[in-house]
């Protein structure tokens, strides 16, 4: 989800990842027309603000640790129709990608501090210190950790007022579909919470849909 | 000027004189001879005329009498042959239809270097054609025969003997006698020869180990130090065609296994040579854009390693700078394809270059139909990429209009390679699927959808289950009413299992999204959900019934009324009270993501605000299937797993009734 620019954002490293086998299992929660909504903390100090959003995942590819979606987010303030994004995620799956985020300004450090935030994160924390994870098997893991990358702005223009630039890091359950994650842009408020819940579009239980691309 | 023609220089005079020649001396019969080769030569009009005149029955007749010391008669009847064969086939029919050919073969053994010669140049011509006959390599004879011509000290003798090969060595059987007889080992040697020899040895060097590993491991490969290091060599030759060959010769090696080529360093100069012989803008340079395709198909190290070496942006200019034959345009397109198959980055490289896009989508309507197909092809490679799906940058009629009228082509190739493009582009997440619903395509896809050519028709249905997907809820309704429940009835029903998984997948779509959608199985009595249920009891292929599964969850995520005739579907009530349900086989598949499609269906149908789902508990317990998910509840796929307890904790919240 955009939001408020503060200065003209960086431009974000390619990933130098090696594609391997994924760790992961595939979650039917987490496949591609799934769709979840939310809201995104953008509190300042001056002012409490929460952004509702929503997310519906577009593609998935488990063996590269890829995932990609777009995000909405409906009542921003400076913009008179929903903002879309198109986003892209890394899936950490300790084959394809670490705990360690290696770019976007974002240091070891930096990753430390927002995934311990995630409750489910405490049984990896001494583990990730000391390898950024790649040792870990999360392959009955019951928690998918992320981080997504905004791409582009799907239905406005760059030159909206909002900035992309930064990334989220996401937590989510395989139990229930929820979303946690924290936007993270050193120019931008820290820790902006998004809580994300699976939605069901009005049935009374879960619905699948699909495409195969050739 | 002009009077009438003289009739000697008529061809109807000139074969007049040819055949009263073979009764005149031999200085008539050479003059007749040279006028008649003079006018065949190089042109094929004229060459098809004399044949039709019956002119090649007098040529063999004069060489069939012709004396053996007679050498410039021999060699003028052995080129008028050559020339009559060289490159048409009616030409080698005649040659052959009045039995040259043992005559040609004994002058190869004339003690005259210009007769053998000529006699070898066309036997070499009539080898080049597909209508020759196959040498038999298994007589031994023959195979000796066939050697004596490699180890003659003359480039056309030599050439015959490698042309022979090239034409008729097919089976691996046959790879396997040449190689064993020694002929890799002699061709080897005769890549130190003339350019002619080189490249012909080469070529039957190609055919010999051509997909046939076990030849290759026995008599090539990098442990062959020598042949290795020739074939290396000549990849830098000054001839292109030697250079094309001998990449031609090494990617045969490395298909054959790819652990032979495992050097990046020439696997990146393999790649280098042949973009470089694209500047040839001949049969080389066509070929070597084909072969560098080929190289790289099914292998994203080879593609990884293109990409860096520039072969988007080479490839990309080459395309617009000319005005370029069917075969290379061909050529360029499959090797784009390839390309783009896998890494996003070429795609990207493509979709951010406008122009090269628009010459793509402009071959979508060219003459040739090999190219309409690698325009397909490639357009449909470059659309795997999400992002750019996401951003609707392929919904756009400059693109659509064109695929569509390919949906009308009278080529079924055409018309399949259009059919999987249009399924890719169709996935578009932007909300413009209703530009490819308003232009006409869903009504020829439903057509196709009928077609008597399964492959056509399992196309034809993929594109339709792409389009539904996340479709909106009027043009949902539009592509419904085109395609009816009786015709997406039959198509679930399909003979073909792979049709029947895509009209699953393409129902579960349909019934996605707004809860009033899965109103459409229920219409006409509820056609199409009673055939769904029937592939669930019927099916055998798991991918049929995971997606026949995926229905039933979709239509057990609606109202009571909806979840109650899923319920029919699983346990109906006219099945004995022994049959197993299908849902416990379901469940017990070895299959996890038909588990977990079973699972789903179970949730939906156990979710207790509902009025109902105590007495769907009670049902589904009574069939085993709650029993059968105890047993679940440490299945080895999360999934499943978690999935499981879920059901099982909504059953519970009606009392367990283990007890």
């Amino acid at each position: 989800m955009p939001v408020r620019m503060v200065e003209s954002p960086a431009p974000s490293n390619s990933s130098g990842a090696n594609p391997g086998q994924t760790s992961l299992q595939p979650c039917s929660l987490l496949s591609v027309g799934q769709a979840f909504s939310g809201t995104q903390n953008v509190s300042s100090p001056q002012k409490e603000e929460a952004w509702r959003v929503n997310v519906r995942i577009q593609g998935c590819d488990l063996n590269h640790g890829y995932l990609c979606g777009t995000m909405e987010a409906l009542n921003v303030p400076m913009a008179d129709t929903p903002v879309v994004t198109f986003w892209e995620g890394e899936i950490v799956d300790t084959k394809n990608y670490t705990f360690f985020t290696n770019k976007w300004k974002a240091t070891s450090e930096v990753d430390i501090e927002h995934w311990t935030k995630f409750p489910s994160f405490s049984p990896l924390l001494s583990q990730v210190e000391v390898d950024g994870g790649k040792s870990l098997d999360l392959s009955n893991y019951q928690y998918i950790f992320m981080r997504w990358k905004e791409q582009y702005f799907v239905n406005v223009g760059a030159d909206c007022g909002l900035t992309i630039a930064g990334f989220y890091y996401v937590c989510f359950s395989c139990v229930d579909g929820s979303i946690n994650g924290y936007y993270y842009d050193p120019n931008s408020s820290p820790f902006q919470k998004l809580e994300l819940k699976t939605t069901n579009e009005g049935r009374s239980g879960f619905s699948f849909s699909s495409y195969e691309l050739q | 000027m002009p009077g009438s023609a003289s009739s000697t220089h008529r061809p109807e005079g000139l074969i007049e004189r040819l055949r009263s020649a073979a009764a005149d001396g031999g200085e008539a019969k050479l003059k007749v001879l040279r006028e008649l080769k003079n006018q065949i030569i190089g042109n094929r009009t004229k060459k098809l005329s004399y044949i039709k005149l019956g002119a090649v029955p007098s040529v063999v007749s004069i060489l069939s009498s012709a004396s053996s010391s007679a050498d410039c008669l021999l060699v003028q009847c052995a080129a008028s042959i050559g020339s009559f064969a060289c490159g048409v086939d009616a030409g080698v029919k005649a040659v052959l239809d009045t039995g040259a050919f043992p005559h040609l073969i004994n002058l190869l053994s004339h003690p005259n270097e210009k007769v053998v010669d000529a006699g070898a140049r066309a036997l070499k011509m009539i080898y080049q054609s597909k209508v020759a006959p196959k040498y038999d390599f298994f007589e031994e004879k023959n195979m000796e025969f066939l050697i004596s011509l490699l180890d003659r000290n003359n480039e056309n003798v030599t050439g015959l003997g490698a042309s022979i090969i090239t034409h008729s060595c097919e089976t691996n059987d046959e790879q396997k006698i040449l190689g064993d007889a020694g002929v890799l080992k002699k061709l080897i040697d005769l890549l130190g020869g003339t350019t002619s020899q080189r490249d012909a040895s080469l070529e039957s060097f190609a055919t010999i180990i051509k997909e046939n590993p076990e030849v290759i491991s026995k008599f090539v490969g990098p442990e062959n130090g020598r042949t290795w290091g020739t074939l290396i060599e000549l990849t830098k030759d000054r001839y292109p065609r030697t250079r094309l060959l001998a990449c031609v010769c090494l990617i045969l090696i490395k298909n054959a296994a790819p652990s032979n080529l495992q050097s990046v360093g020439i696997r990146t100069k393999l790649i280098l040579v042949l973009l470089e012989l694209l500047d040839d803008p001949g049969q080389v340079g066509d070929e070597a854009v084909l072969t560098l395709s080929s190289f790289i198909a099914d292998d994203e190290g080879l593609q990884k390693l293109a990409f860096e070496a520039n072969t988007i942006d080479k490839l990309c200019d080459h395309m617009q700078k000319e005005l370029l034959q069917a075969k290379r345009l061909q050529g360029i397109f499959m090797t784009l394809a390839n390309l783009c198959s896998n890494l996003e980055c070429c795609r990207s490289i493509i979709l951010q270059s406008p122009k090269a896009l628009n010459v793509v989508t402009a071959a979508l309507t060219h003459a040739s139909a090999d190219v309409r197909v690698a325009a397909c092809v490639c357009l449909k490679n470059i659309s795997r990429s999400v992002k750019y799906l996401s951003a609707g940058h392929f919904m756009t009629e400059a693109v659509i209009m064109p695929l569509i009228q390919l949906l009308f082509d009278t080529s079924t190739s055409v018309q399949v390679a259009a059919l999987c493009t249009i399924s890719n582009l169709v996935v578009d997440f932007t909300m413009h699927k209703s530009l490819f619903v308003q232009s006409g395509g869903v009504k020829q896809l439903v057509q196709l959808s009928k077609s008597m050519d399964s492959t056509v028709r399992l196309n034809a249905v993929w594109a339709l289950r792409n389009l539904m997907f996340l479709v909106d809820s009027r043009c949902k309704e539009g592509i419904f009413m085109e395609l009816r429940a009786l015709t997406l009835t039959s198509l679930v029903c399909d003979p073909s299992a792979s049709v029947q998984e895509q009209a699953l997948a393409l129902v579960c779509n349909l019934v996605n999204g707004p809860v009033d959608s899965i109103e459409y199985v229920f219409t006409e009595d509820g056609l199409l959900l009673n055939a769904v249920g029937r592939q669930l009891w019927s099916a055998s292929k798991h991918e049929v019934l995971i997606q026949g599964m995926y229905v039933l969850c979709n239509v057990a995520s609606g109202q009571e009324f909806h979840k109650e005739a899923v319920m029919q579907q699983l346990l109906p009530q006219a099945s004995s009270e022994d049959t197993q349900s299908i849902m416990v086989t379901m469940l017990q598949s070895d299959v996890a993501q038909l588990r977990t499609a079973a699972v789903w269906t179970i949730v939906n149908l156990t979710i207790p605000t509902g009025a109902g789902a105590l007495a769907r508990v009670v049902k589904l317990r009574n069939a085993g299937i709650v029993s059968q998910l105890k047993n679940m509840v440490n299945d080895p796929c999360l999934d499943v797993k978690l999935r499981v307890r879920t059901a099982l904790g909504q059953s519970m919240t009606f009392g367990d009734f283990s007890t």
